[in-house]
């Protein structure tokens, strides 16, 4: 007589019909000795489950508290120092325009700096709500964190266009800033609209 | 209420006020967190990764990804359900990371074989920790922590049938090793 198999006798432990499950369910029924493989099985598995439970040794909340501060607090700088660098490079790319006396003549570098502008203006109101003092709800604390997650990619790809020739820098550092002003838009919204509905 | 929700109300009474105080950045209310689900957190890494320091490790960047991730929790399902599979994506990254993976199930025969021929019956924490990483990784997420063989794959990024043969093949080790093989 061929018996069943570790494989079958696991299947016919899950909550679905596999085929094949109904053969072997016929020969369990009338075959002792894998009725009790099956039941031995049942056993492991219940002594797997009651294995003591392992504790760690040494407490690593110290670590994890201090690590997620110091996210934190970059974050926070990160966030004030983005403010800074949009005022610096719309006065630099100002100072730039200036001595050509007609800065109508770069519509892209125009363009950059009203992106640039936008950004600071909604990072100016957005550090003035301190979305960081206020209680958001799971599912718009979420949609923030995405928010700013992508503004800090965003970033790191303003740093890397530097690195590009002139033209190329200047389409990608437009698309780039907008897309910025774009996230920051829609992080503003999720902070200050959601509030002012409900009447915070 | 489901098993996992159950260990929520078991691990943390007062969860939906915590969980609350932590979104907006009390750490007091992360701490909590830490204090409510450590030793499962550990228990479970502890049981896929191989040292205590890996476990260790496991534990510290499963919570401070809690910290991180908190806002992102959707209440939809258990607290303790969603900490712990981070902890299990933690605890299977750590695994894919270590050098000694490729090398254990060499390692794992030799043992085995070592034990068959001086007709050493192992207890079961011993014959678990002789598995291999992989097949240790799949018998406690799914015998003990009921994690399905489709869940099981899409943490390891392997296919549900890799999860249900590591599983036969952890089972028939385990048989032989426990000394629970029948004759004839």
């Amino acid at each position: 007589m061929t018996h069943l198999t570790v494989e079958a006798l696991l299947s016919l432990r899950e909550a679905g019909l596999e085929p094949g499950d109904a053969s072997a369910r016929a020969h369990l029924d009338g075959c002792p000795r894998c009725r009790a493989e099956l039941e031995r099985l049942h056993q492991r598995v219940a002594r797997l489950k009651a294995l003591p439970a392992l504790r760690p040794s040494r407490d690593r909340w110290p670590q994890v508290s201090a690590r997620y501060r110091v996210e934190r607090r970059n974050r926070r700088q990160r966030t004030a120092g983005l403010i800074g660098l949009a005022a610096a490079a719309s006065i630099a790319l100002g100072v730039s325009l200036g001595p050509r006396g007609n800065p109508a003549t770069n519509p892209g570098e125009q363009e950059i700096q009203a992106a640039m502008a936008r950004s600071q203006a909604l990072e100016n109101a957005l550090s003035r709500y301190q979305p960081d003092q206020r209680v958001l709800d799971g599912r718009t604390a979420g949609i923030a964190q995405e928010l700013e997650d992508r503004i800090a990619t965003v970033d790191r790809e303003l740093e890397m266009a530097d690195l590009l020739a002139q033209q190329a820098r200047d389409e990608q550092v437009l698309k780039l800033w907008r897309e910025r002003v774009g996230l920051l838009d829609a992080l503003v919204d999720v902070h200050v609209t959601r509030a002012s509905n409900v009447g915070l | 209420m489901t098993g996992t929700q159950l260990m929520d109300s078991y691990l943390l009474a007062n969860a939906e006020s915590v969980v609350a105080r932590a979104r907006a950045g009390d750490e007091d209310a992360l701490e909590e967190l830490y204090r409510a689900f450590e030793a499962p957190v550990y228990n479970l890494a502890r049981r896929i990764c191989r040292t205590t320091e890996d476990a260790e490790d496991v534990l510290q960047e499963t919570f401070f990804e809690v910290c991180r991730s908190i806002g992102r929790y959707r209440e939809e399902g258990s607290l303790w359900g969603w900490v712990r599979t981070i902890a299990a994506s933690k605890a299977l990254m750590r695994l894919r990371r270590n050098k000694y993976r490729d090398t254990d199930e060499l390692q794992e025969e030799a043992v085995g074989q070592r034990r068959e021929d001086t007709a050493l019956r192992m207890d079961l924490e011993a014959a678990l920790e002789r598995l291999s990483e992989t097949s240790r990784a799949v018998v406690w997420l799914h015998d003990v922590e009921g994690y399905t063989h489709d869940e099981i794959a899409g943490m390891m990024g392997k296919t549900p049938s890799f999860s249900k043969s590591q599983l036969a093949r952890a089972h028939q080790r385990l048989r032989r090793w426990l000394g629970e093989e029948v004759e004839g």
